[in-house]
């Protein structure tokens, strides 16, 4: 249940506890995510890098381009933020959006020992700017992957309103780990997507249940896509990129095969299955069709249980 | 002599039961194809040409909520030698098939209320002839009319279950089931009813089987639309702050308890708000505990925290059924412990026992006349129009109506003045899409124009009109003494639509200073106080924990 409302101050933690992670912009997740105060935006609003195209179609644009950067400290500890703005255009990925993440990833690959933290809320390439967009895509993908490879942790965070769909998918993919809350989705081709390319036979848009077992995030965290599963608040992810951060392993060659193994055997242990519940009764859940239910202190036990991550993976 | 005035006497006593003879020789017809009443669905068509005269008055439900889908489907497919050109008399035009009936020429005259799903099809109609329009009612206005000049020779109506004599059962969603019925059945009418299920023993007789032809058993249930279902999580700061300004500004000085609310998110974001704000005003126990409404699922919270005391429903809500189950203190149930609605009975509450309507729309005008219709939808009025009117015919005393009374008419002696109900519009100045919810001329008069009818569409007068609150503050039209105060108090609240900004600033600064005008800071609201964490529920889910998991939200609905 919602918190009781407590007007006046109340201090950061608090706050941090009672805020939606969801329901916040990409600037107040930052804000409460990080340690009080410690926040330093690069290339921030005032600055005024807004889309070279949206103009062109006579769309809004915004100052920051729906994507704030800059570094901050968790716990004390330095780390690399980006947030996006699920709010502006969904989240999308335009040029300079794309250009600022892909600066903050080659930023840490030069440092080598700070970790990054992507908070996604994304429904994929903005449209408008398409070739841009998927340029950048695949820009950011290289520099996760080369930042990874100078030592440098990835994690996303996934739990805002447009989900991580898309290229956003994709480069969650490549992430050292990834934490999720249950309204946070993770996929590459959406709801409509699919409908509209396969038939709503093959998927229902409009069931939201159907689109939530699924793609959301207690089915990613069954399957071992995403890594710690997190109720939905700031200081749930919080908590939650803090323990990623300490568990998460040098990446190399043996990373990457073991991916490839994972993958794999997962494909063979659930490429039958017809629907996600399926999968859930396959990985021995006993009233599978109950997940969707659970609380969310409930869900991580029963997860932790599965134990479907692998620390050797990724 | 003596003989010859008997059997003139007896004629004309034969004369006078002509439409029982005929009601009896439908059923007789009809009876070919039942088995006691029993009628398979397979047979429903032929049913409907055995039944059913060319010309008959015929009531399909047809209602807000529920269809009778089944036998629409029937009635569509009858050879239209024997059945044609019908006159439907039915408050909902909801499923396509109510429009096919008039596209095959089954069907040639409607008498309807509300037309939410279809209503860009029916305007297209209705231009291009298809259909003949009598009029668009209220709900009440063509129930009225079922007993008086529009009752139906046969009614298709749609039931939970059927025991073998006839006796139905409704379930939660009865809404207009009793009144089609009644005008029926007892004015030699033939009533065929859709179930789900045939049972030895029904639940509850909401419907007693002497008023009941024939009944056909459906594969599956009948549809029923989640009408009044507002997932919170869609709800704005803009909501927000006109909810604010709304409970502070009128719920509490006119201490309204006794209200029907509109569907929109404004309304829903009240409901949200009168466990958390509602509570920190201390109003609880003093404003909103009576209510005409849906089982709406965002007033959950506020039950569960002790607000409200009674709920008649027009209809039902779907995945609601256990939590009203649970919570008959609250709601009208029935022996089976499921909720009995009924719309013609909640729609005479609204009207006469309630001492406030709020809801949105989509267009006001300066005099503040309202119309949800636009040039290429035309909805009907549903029952916005009974609950958004003065009852002039009320004649007992409360606190907020004597008090709105004297607001309006100041010198008259206080025991000779009427009361007023409060009719609040509420809503942002740009509404969905940034269009601006005040215009000069109403779309509803373009369109009376095109169509040529003799009424405009208004959903509610701006003379029943009292307030509208906006973003910019409230309006208090019962303070307004002539239409130039009324219009500048309009135009006051009106922001920066283009009506907002041709206000007389003087004119609306002088409004302000007398109170008719009252903005946030006026009610001492901070519009920055307006924020999404005042919400004692923010998601479908947030809802279904305060209901203790009662609730059961469809899955169109869910994010889990």
């Amino acid at each position: 249940m919602t918190a009781p409302i407590k007007h006046g101050v109340q201090f950061p933690a608090e706050r941090a506890r009672t805020t939606s992670f969801n329901e916040a912009s990409a600037r107040m997740r930052l804000e409460l995510l990080l340690d009080a105060g410690s926040f330093l935006e690069f290339i921030g609003p005032e600055q005024r890098e807004v889309s070279p195209h949206l103009k062109i179609f006579d769309l809004p644009e915004q100052f920051d381009d729906g994507i704030v950067v800059g570094r901050g400290r968790l716990d004390g500890a330095p780390v690399l933020v980006a947030a996006q703005e699920g709010r502006f255009m969904g989240g999308a990925f335009g040029e300079v959006h794309g250009a600022k993440l892909v600066g903050l990833l080659r930023a840490a690959r030069e440092i080598e020992s700070i970790p990054v933290l992507i908070l996604f809320d994304t429904g994929g390439v903005r449209l408008q700017e398409a070739n841009a967009g998927e340029l950048a895509i695949a820009e950011i993908m290289r520099a996760v992957m080369e930042a990874r490879t100078a030592g440098v942790k990835v994690i996303g965070l996934i739990g805002g309103r447009s989900g991580c769909y898309g290229g956003g998918g994709l480069i969650a993919g490549c992430c050292s780990a990834l934490a999720v809350s249950e309204p946070g989705r993770i996929a590459v081709s959406g709801p409509e997507v699919i409908e509209t390319n396969r038939g709503v036979e093959e998927f229902d848009s409009r069931d939201r249940a159907l689109v939530w077992r699924t793609m959301g995030g207690k089915h990613r965290r069954l399957l071992g896509a995403a890594d710690v599963f997190t109720d939905d608040t700031v200081q749930g992810f919080r908590d939650a990129a803090l323990r990623l951060l300490d568990v998460v392993g040098p990446y190399g060659l043996d990373k990457l095969k073991a991916e490839q193994i994972r993958l794999a055997d997962r494909l063979r242990s659930f490429g039958a299955c017809e629907d996600a519940v399926d999968i859930w009764t396959a990985e021995g859940i006993v009233h599978a069709e109950d997940v969707p239910e659970l609380p969310a202190d409930q869900f991580i036990a029963l997860a932790d249980n599965i134990g479907r991550t692998s620390r050797d993976a990724r | 002599m003596l003989m010859s005035i008997d059997a003139e006497t007896r004629t004309t006593a034969a004369t006078w039961q002509r439409h029982r003879e005929a009601r009896d020789a439908r059923i007789e017809a009809g009876s070919r194809l039942a088995r006691g009443k029993i009628v398979e669905a397979r047979d429903a068509t032929r049913l409907m040409e055995a039944v059913i005269r060319p010309g008959d008055r015929v009531c399909l439900e047809g209602d807000n909520q529920k269809q009778a889908d089944l036998l629409s489907g029937a009635l569509l497919a009858v050879d239209l030698a024997k059945v044609h050109d019908l006159h439907m008399v039915q408050s909902g035009v909801v499923l396509p098939e109510h429009l096919d009936l008039f596209d095959h020429g089954v069907a040639k005259k409607l008498d309807y209320a509300y037309s939410g799903p279809q209503s860009a099809r029916i305007a297209r109609m209705l231009f291009g002839g298809k259909i003949e329009l009598g009029a668009v009612h209220t709900y009440l206005e063509l129930f009225a009319r079922y007993f008086i000049d529009l009752t139906p020779h046969v009614a298709l109506i749609a039931a939970v279950s059927a025991d073998r004599e006839g006796n139905l059962y409704t379930g939660p969603n009865t809404e207009d089931t009793p009144t089609v019925v009644e005008a029926t059945a007892f004015k030699d009418g033939v009533v065929i009813a859709q179930v789900n299920e045939i049972v030895d023993r029904v639940p509850r007789v909401d419907i007693p089987a002497d008023r009941v032809h024939f009944i056909v058993k459906s594969e599956k249930p009948f549809f029923v639309e989640p009408l009044f279902t507002r997932d919170p999580a869609a709800i704005t700061e803009g909501q927000i702050l006109t909810a604010m300004l709304a409970i502070k500004g009128i719920y509490a000085p006119y201490g309204v308890q006794r209200l029907n609310h509109g569907i929109g998110f404004s309304t829903a974001a009240i409901e949200l708000l009168l466990p958390t704000f509602g509570e920190k005003l201390g109003l609880k126990g003093k404003i909103a505990t009576h209510f005409a409404l849906n089982p709406h699922p965002a007033l959950i919270p506020a039950i569960e925290a002790g607000w409200v005391q009674q709920i008649h429903s027009f209809g039902s809500e779907v995945g609601m059924d256990d939590y009203i189950r649970a919570r008959s203190d609250i709601y009208f149930t029935g022996p089976d412990g499921s909720l009995r609605s009924n719309r013609a009975f909640c729609q005479t509450a609204g009207l006469y026992a309630c001492d406030m309507f709020i809801g949105s729309t989509l267009q006001i005008d300066l005099q503040g006349n309202s119309s949800t219709v636009t040039t290429s939808r035309i909805a009907g009025f549903g029952g916005a129009p009974n609950m958004g009117a003065d009852a002039r015919g009320r004649r007992h005393p409360s606190e907020p109506w004597l008090k709105a009374g004297s607001e309006a008419d100041p010198d008259s002696p206080a025991a000779l003045r009427r009361g007023r109900k409060l009719v609040v519009q509420i809503g942002e100045t740009f509404g969905d899409k940034n269009v601006p919810l005040f215009v000069e001329k109403l779309d509803a008069l373009e369109l009376a124009e095109k169509l040529k009818l003799e009424l405009a569409p208004i959903m509610i007068y701006g003379d029943d009109v009292t307030h509208i609150v906006t973003e910019e503050g409230i309006a208090n039209l019962l303070l307004c003494r002539n239409a130039h105060e009324r219009e500048q108090a309009i135009r006051g609240v009106a922001g920066y639509t283009d009506v907002g900004r041709r206000r007389d600033r003087n004119a609306v600064e002088l409004l302000r200073q007398r109170g008719v005008i009252r903005r946030p800071e006026d009610l001492g609201i901070n519009p920055l106080d307006a924020d999404r964490s005042m919400l004692a529920a923010r998601s479908i889910k947030d809802l279904v924990r305060w209901s203790g998991g009662l609730y059961a939200p469809p899955s169109k609905f869910r994010n889990w």
